[in-house]
């Protein structure tokens, strides 16, 4: 009995087939905002949905240079890191499925394993596209990565624990961007980078390499592969909104907290024109972490002061 | 993975790449994100207009070489038509030489508003690049109303033009005028303080006077380098000693500037319309052609959006020509994109090459179509297809 | 600088060679193929104008090829006007050396009239196609294009 619930939890609702439809619900939402903003009608609310099926029944050509096992796992690998992530996040204001000392760290290196797949799958092809498009995905990566994780890891910081569900029963409804505004920034920006949205596009810079590491994925892989973009886009928005603006316990909560940072996330998509990988990098380490370290420092020794 | 990795990594752009809508072949040899080498290939819309030109009479001509290019048709017509309209000593009413200047201008509008949105959308700001296009549907209004067409408008007639200015017209035009003036200048904000787009482009793809120069380059490039090269100054045609140009120039010679030039250049092309409207001198539309033309030659310079578009007429005394050379001002400047790329970042390649604001379809033109050998008969779907899966699975 | 001027100065630059007014703002000078760089280099070091174009005309009748290069300086405009035997191959020195961006210019009228250049830099095919037959010249005016 216990088997089939679980089952029935991972496969349907809130894991599994759910994950997926929020997922592709905030897409929608994502692109038809950024094209209102930009004077356009926009796609219809099933364009997410109707993309995935055109995706999954075309015919997926795999190149000869390539390993076929790898091009074939890297896609499956990276949607399930990304709904294996969602299980530990406090998705649509359900408190999380499964939940033990440290998930947090785990949730972030698994949301990672998206972006580290899309990397190996385009070094995977000898594609040169693909090739510089990986290049540039992984150092991008290294660059967001470490100030994104500094900024999650603050509000853990404040509530002396790495278990998702206590950092957000600890904030206890507070809104930790008051306190700590720079972990917010950064973790929203990392978001961008993340997600490979403008300005930190630049690993699929269409009008430079094509589709980037993506670019001879076809039909199925690439389904994939998006899919567990639109879930990590719905993750990340849940753990900035539960972390830094008091928490999302309920589903009109959740709803309203996560469009409101979508919102603004399409703001900055907007308004911006791409970086350069170089300019990327840079940002990152100049400023990001730096900004991101001085207030981690200021949190440990006040932490250190109250105690 | 082929073990074997290539000494030299050479990034292709086209002929089909999306950061090209047209097709041209660059290959650019990196290391890394470095540029160390570029070549260029081009040819992939010949059409062999200039072989065509010499099989059909001069009328015939003019539609034909309007076609040559879908932005800048109207600058094409204009050069032939007053090249040809000089070696048959005619000269065309001054109404319709300035309803030419009119409708220049308004191309250069499109074309400039065109290559905004192209180059925003380069440095991957597509906002800017949507806004763009969106204002640019007030020019081919303007245009669709005047002369019928929204690309290759057919306004030149040799020895004069097709249509007449109405009042309804003139209002339909100052009215396009005050929104697209209005935007402009939102535009010129845009690029002179977005930070994100300054990167991209403020001190990219520099080209000094003295390089601008040596490598020949022609229009609003040129200009952007602090060369005032422009024919409608240099060499008035049409109506333009009439309504004078004034010149736009910047010093700084990189993206930017160009950005600034083209946009300025929509200033200038405001007023000079406005100017037109109010001062269309009254008369005829048309002066009569003769079918024969004597033999004789001549060359032909106008100001394109582009840059200066060169023709060389030849005829021979019959209906036909002997002999029609053009020259574009995209060939002048794609020359110079294989210089500037070498030692760019990869990532400003597309955003140096949509700087001169090639054209492709203008620059290919003079080949005709190879028939081929007949082993070679048309591919089936089906055939196309099952080459691509042997393709891969080879 | 003044039209009229711009000619004269040109007329000084092309003393010792044919030179003829073919409009009010054209000068035509006609030269043998091997005074074509010393002309140019005179023409680029008075810093006259630009190279605006190279220009092909196959004048089978005469059983000529001529090869046209047209600079201009403001509105006035120098032809220098090179006639070559159109077989065998007619061949001239590249102007290259001395103006770089020629290159693409030379290497059109190249590939379309069947002229070749001297110490080009580069004369690889730049607008037709990679398995185009050999020897066959589209512009010219007796080329067979469509035969198998």
């Amino acid at each position: 009995m216990n088997a089939i619930q679980d089952l029935l939890t991972l496969m349907f609702f809130p894991g599994g087939l759910f994950v997926l439809a929020l997922g592709m619900s905030y897409e929608w939402i994502d692109r038809k905002l950024m094209a209102r903003v930009q004077n356009r009608v926009g796609p219809r609310w099933f364009q997410p949905y109707a993309d995935i099926a055109k995706l999954l029944v075309k015919e997926e050509v795999i190149p000869a240079d390539s390993n076929r096992l790898l091009f074939i796992a890297l896609p499956i690998l990276a949607l399930a890191g990304a709904l294996t992530a969602a299980l530990y996040v406090p998705l649509a204001g359900f408190d999380p499925l499964y939940s033990f000392k440290g998930d947090l760290i785990v949730t972030l290196y698994l949301l990672s394993l998206l972006t580290v797949c899309t990397g190996l799958a385009g070094a995977n092809t000898t594609d040169r596209f693909s090739l510089v498009g990986a290049t540039r995905t992984l150092t991008q990566l290294f660059s967001y990565e470490a100030p994104f994780l500094l900024a999650m890891l603050g509000p853990a910081v404040a509530a002396r624990s790495w278990q998702i569900n206590e950092i957000i029963a600890d904030a206890d409804g507070q809104w930790l961007l008051i306190v700590q505004p720079v972990g917010f920034v950064v973790a929203l920006i990392g978001l961008l980078g993340k997600l490979e949205i403008a300005p930190f596009n630049a690993p699929e810079a269409e009008t430079e390499i094509v589709a980037g590491a993506l670019t001879e994925y076809s039909g199925r892989g690439l389904a994939l592969f998006r899919l567990g973009r639109h879930v990590e886009l719905v993750v990340g928005l849940t753990m900035v909104a539960a972390f830094y603006m008091g928490g999302v316990s309920g589903l009109p909560l959740f709803v309203l907290k996560t469009l409101l940072l979508l919102l603004i996330l399409v703001g900055i998509q907007s308004l911006v024109a791409r970086l350069r990988i170089d300019q990327t990098v840079g940002l990152w380490w100049r400023w990001g972490t730096l900004l991101v370290l001085a207030q981690w420092l200021a949190l440990v020794i006040w932490e250190g002061v109250q105690a | 993975m082929d073990t074997t990795v290539p000494q030299r990594f050479v990034v292709p752009i086209g002929p089909q790449h999306p950061a090209l809508k047209e097709p041209g072949h660059f290959e650019f040899t990196v290391d890394g994100e470095q540029v160390t080498g570029a070549s260029v290939r081009l040819g992939y819309a010949h059409r062999g207009i200039e072989k065509a030109t010499e099989g059909r009479n001069w009328v015939q001509n003019l539609y034909l070489l309007e076609r040559i290019c879908g932005i800048c048709s109207h600058v094409h017509a204009t050069a032939y038509c007053l090249g040809v309209e000089k070696l048959a000593g005619v000269t065309p009413p001054p109404r319709a030489q300035a309803i030419r200047v009119l409708v220049a201008e308004l191309e250069r509008i499109h074309s400039h508003l065109l290559w905004l949105g192209v180059a925003a959308h380069e440095a991957g700001f597509d906002t800017l690049f949507m806004y763009s296009w969106r204002d640019r549907e007030t020019v081919m209004d303007i245009l669709e109303a005047l002369t019928g067409n929204r690309v290759n408008y057919s306004a030149n007639l040799l020895g004069g033009v097709k249509f007449d200015l109405t009042s309804e017209l003139t209002d339909k035009i100052y009215k396009g005028l005050e929104l697209l003036e209005e935007r402009t200048y939102q535009y010129v904000d845009v690029v002179t303080s977005d930070a994100t787009l300054l990167q991209r482009t403020r001190g990219v793809g520099v080209t000094t006077r003295e390089q601008a120069e040596q490598l020949g380059l022609v229009g609003p490039t040129a200009r952007a380098s602090g060369v005032e090269r422009d024919i409608r100054v240099e060499a008035p045609y049409a109506a333009y000693p009439d309504f004078p140009v004034k010149v736009v120039t910047a010093t700084a010679g990189d993206l930017e500037a160009r950005f600034v030039v083209r946009l300025q250049e929509l200033f200038e092309a405001y007023r000079l319309i406005r100017a037109v409207l109010e001062k269309l001198p009254p008369g005829e539309l048309q002066a009569r052609m003769p079918r024969k033309i004597k033999p004789a030659e001549t060359v032909s310079r106008v100001e394109a959006p582009r840059g200066e578009l060169f023709y060389f007429i030849k005829s021979n005394g019959t209906d036909q020509p002997e002999r029609i050379k053009v020259r574009t001002p995209t060939l002048c400047n794609l020359a110079s994109v294989c210089v500037l790329a070498v030692g760019s970042q990869l990532a400003d390649v597309p955003m140096i090459l949509a700087g001169v604001d090639p054209c492709f379809s203008c620059n290919d033109r003079m080949v005709t179509v190879y028939s081929g050998d007949t082993d070679h008969t048309q591919w089936t779907w089906k055939q196309l297809r099952q080459y691509g899966i042997d393709y891969y699975r080879r | 600088m003044d039209t009229q001027e711009a000619l004269k100065s040109a007329e000084a630059l092309l003393t010792g060679y044919a030179s003829t007014r073919s409009e009010e703002n054209r000068l035509d000078g006609t030269l043998a193929p091997e005074n074509l760089c010393a002309v140019v280099s005179n023409l680029v070091a008075a810093r006259w104008g630009y190279l605006m174009a190279i220009t092909g005309l196959d004048q089978v009748t005469l059983g000529q090829l001529e090869i046209l290069y047209h600079f201009g300086a403001g509105a006035a405009i120098l032809t220098l006007r090179i006639p070559l035997p159109r077989i065998p191959i007619p061949s001239v020195d590249s102007i290259c050396p001395i103006i770089p961006y020629a290159n693409v210019y030379e290497r059109e009228l190249g590939e379309m009239f069947g002229v070749e250049f001297r110490n080009s830099p580069n004369t690889d095919r730049l607008f037709l196609p990679d398995d185009w037959r050999s020897a066959v010249y589209p512009l010219r005016k007796d080329a067979v294009l469509n035969e198998e």
